[in-house]
């Protein structure tokens, strides 16, 4: 009779053990910080303090590989829970059906109307549907040396001309060049202030315009006639385009908020930022976005949402973009701004009216991972012509 | 009865010699249950997935379509491109990792003071990984903070700043410098165990016949090592043939398709476009190039070494 108590003692005391483990539930998180400083296990900490029952695993996924990680990953059946997502991978997402709708979610939390206007619009699903909460932004200017300029008797320029001018005034090759064009990966961002701003679409006949492929002529001369680009561009990646800028070598580059941090350090007020030059009547820049998803596939929903909402939230947000270098997605957040110099935050500011984003297609995913940078190399190198390149990128949008 | 025990012994002779007979099988099993699922069972379901049109974001849309795959990388310009990137870079790749590590193992088989240091040293390049080798060049290389080209200005060999990584005529050969300096001290380290087997006396011996350092170094050396040669220039051979990691750090197969090898266009294919049937199709193809190139080299290396 006493084994028999026992035994029932024991096995209820297994079962509630058991119980118990099923209820401290992991999410899985992904995420992307390029910058060494990293204060997610402080997040981490303060989240898993004010929510016992969940812990978060959060793995920092190198950039250069996230997508093809996180692809694969879905596919394999290993997926994350919750992940960092940018816009341009959302079509292709929801194609795999690998998202989680969080419309009903964002309408019961309380954080969803500190989230700047238009934000969530913006980050829509190719089906209307909402699947990313947005994290952080950046928009993409031109950050300029204001000591060259001021020595060349130049001001910032305004437009595509302005920008060719200042360029050859501000080169004296081979020991400087007045713009760091991004050739190798990442770049097509840089490319669109130049080609999207005259009229250049990612949608069928949108690249093979006479004025597209003239806009693209324009800036492969830069590199090859006018010669006002440094001869790496080709191979030139983000860690490039910036050593060069910071070591003097050139006088123009464009990138966002994100590095002028890195970029002050080095030059201090050497460096200043103005909106991307106005090209033909248009201006365009790429607004880069962040945002936070949760996985169909993934079995803690509910705690995965409290995870990514408790990220997206005033101070949290903060915390997050101070590590990220970027800006933060709150109202309470952005009035109270201390992470950047005033210049940066005003050029960024400045570029919102004409910032955009790339079309939700899954054939734009191939032409940011691949496609542009291929025919961009090409075509810099003289093995296609610009007109050749543009024909090209067009067979991706055929359809 | 003496029957009976006869058969008994017989028996016994039988199990005997079956399990002596299958005592190797038993041995390798393990080897090759490991090898048969980790090895062939992807092989085989490479071929299959070879035949498929796979995109791996689009799992529904997947369909058998046959030979279509191979078809089309037959008509691929990238395809052709890739597989003459490919021939250079094991071509030069390999004989000039063979002749550096030769090279530098007839310097390390000489007394000379701290050589035990030397030889140490001598391993570092081959013990960085890949990823750290291809980083370092890549700054090594570049035109603008770069120290190469510095160096170069310097002593004005150029005048300006050369894009190694940025030149489409330049790329694969920039890389295949760096993996030559990478790969050479396998070689060196190989080659300098080879030359330490050859027994001294022979050396003597043709002296004594007034050989000079040349004929000794011909007749002498280069057939006492003519076996390490063969093996380790085999095995070079795959493992460049198969290295993709450092081009694709230092360019990632650009500019354009300057630097795509035959196993780097089926990565990108597979893993950046996930174009799984295709990107198979092309890791087929090259399979079976590459296998026939083996087995060539085997039939034709090996006889002439025991020759």
């Amino acid at each position: 009779m006493k084994f028999l108590k026992t035994l029932a003692l024991s096995a209820a005391l297994a079962a509630s053990a058991a119980f118990g483990q099923a209820k401290a539930e992991t999410v899985r998180f992904w995420y992307h910080f390029d910058n060494p400083a990293n204060p997610m296990s402080d997040l981490v900490k303060k989240f898993e303090t004010a929510n016992p029952g969940i812990k978060i695993e959060a793995e920092n996924v190198p950039w250069n590989s996230y997508y093809d990680n996180l692809y694969t990953a879905l596919v394999g059946g290993n997926a994350p829970d919750a992940a960092m997502v940018k816009l341009f991978a959302q079509p292709r997402l929801a194609e795999m059906g690998a998202l989680e709708p969080i419309g009903k979610q964002l309408d019961a939390w309380k954080g969803k109307a500190d989230l700047l206007d238009n934000l969530l619009d913006l980050n829509k699903g190719p089906d209307g549907k909402q699947y990313y909460l947005p994290i952080q932004y950046v928009v993409l200017y031109l950050y300029y040396r204001t000591d060259l300029f001021q020595a060349a008797g130049l001001q910032p320029p305004k437009t595509c001309e302005d920008f060719r001018n200042a360029a050859i005034k501000l080169t004296n090759a081979p020991q400087t060049y007045g713009f760091g064009l991004r050739g190798g990966k990442g770049g097509w961002d840089q490319w669109g202030a130049f080609v999207l701003s005259q009229g250049a679409e990612l949608k069928p006949g949108g690249l093979t315009k006479p004025e597209a492929i003239a806009a693209n002529q324009w800036l492969v001369d830069l590199f090859q006639k006018d010669k006002v680009i440094p001869p790496s561009a080709p191979n030139d990646g983000f860690q490039e385009i910036v050593a060069a800028f910071k070591s003097g070598k050139t006088a123009m580059t464009i990138h966002h908020i994100g590095s002028s941090k890195d970029l002050v350090a080095a030059l201090g007020d050497k460096v200043s930022a103005v909106p991307v030059p106005k090209c033909g009547n248009g201006q365009w820049t790429s607004y880069g976005d962040e945002s936070l998803a949760i996985f169909s596939s993934s079995s803690v929903k509910d705690a995965a949402w409290k995870w990514i909402s408790f990220l997206a939230e005033g101070k949290n947000n903060v915390a997050f973009n101070g590590a990220t270098g970027q800006l933060t997605v709150t109202k309470s957040g952005s009035a109270d701004w201390k992470l950047h110099e005033r210049r940066f935050v005003e050029a960024t500011v400045q570029s919102l009216p004409f910032a955009r984003v790339l079309p939700q297609n899954s054939a734009v995913s191939e032409f940011v991972n691949t496609a542009w940078q291929t025919n961009m190399q090409r075509a810099l190198t003289g093995q296609i012509t610009p007109k050749q390149m543009m024909e090209q990128l067009q067979t991706l949008f055929a359809q | 009865m003496s029957r009976s025990n006869h058969s008994t012994v017989e028996r016994r002779t039988l199990f005997r010699w079956h399990s002596e007979r299958l005592l190797p099988y038993w041995l390798l099993a393990p080897a090759v249950v490991v090898t048969l699922v980790i090895v062939f069972m992807p092989m085989v379901q490479a071929v299959f997935t070879s035949f498929y049109d796979l995109i791996l974001f689009r799992p529904n849309a997947s369909k058998f379509v046959g030979f279509g795959n191979y078809v089309k990388l037959f008509n691929d310009p990238v395809f052709w491109t890739a597989l003459w990137n490919t021939v250079i870079w094991i071509g030069l790749t390999v004989p000039l990792q063979m002749g550096l590590g030769l090279v530098a193992a007839l310097l390390l088989n000489r007394e000379f003071p701290w050589r035990g240091l030397a030889r140490a040293l001598i391993i570092i390049p081959w013990a960085l990984p890949s990823v750290v080798i291809a980083l370092m060049w890549r700054w090594i290389y570049d035109p603008n903070t770069g120290v190469l080209n510095d160096i170069l200005i310097y002593l004005s060999i150029v005048q300006s700043a050369v894009p190694w990584l940025a030149d489409p005529n330049v790329a694969i050969y920039a890389i295949i410098a760096t993996l030559t300096w990478q790969g050479f001290p396998f070689f060196a380290v190989m080659i300098l165990a080879g030359l330490q087997g050859i027994p001294r006396s022979q050396y003597e011996a043709a002296s004594i016949d007034g050989a000079s350092t040349w004929r000794q170094f011909v007749h002498i050396t280069l057939p006492g090592i003519a076996p390490v040669l063969a093996t380790a220039g085999l095995l070079r051979v795959i493992w460049v043939a198969n290295s993709m990691d450092v081009i694709f750090v230092m360019t990632g197969g650009g500019p354009g398709y300057a630097t795509h090898t035959l196993p780097l266009y089926a990565f990108i294919k597979a893993r950046q476009n996930l174009d799984f049937g295709y990107g198979t199709a092309i890791a087929v193809t090259f399979t079976i190039l590459l296998g026939a190139f083996v087995v060539l080299y085997l039939s034709r290396t090996m006889r002439e070494v025991e020759r």
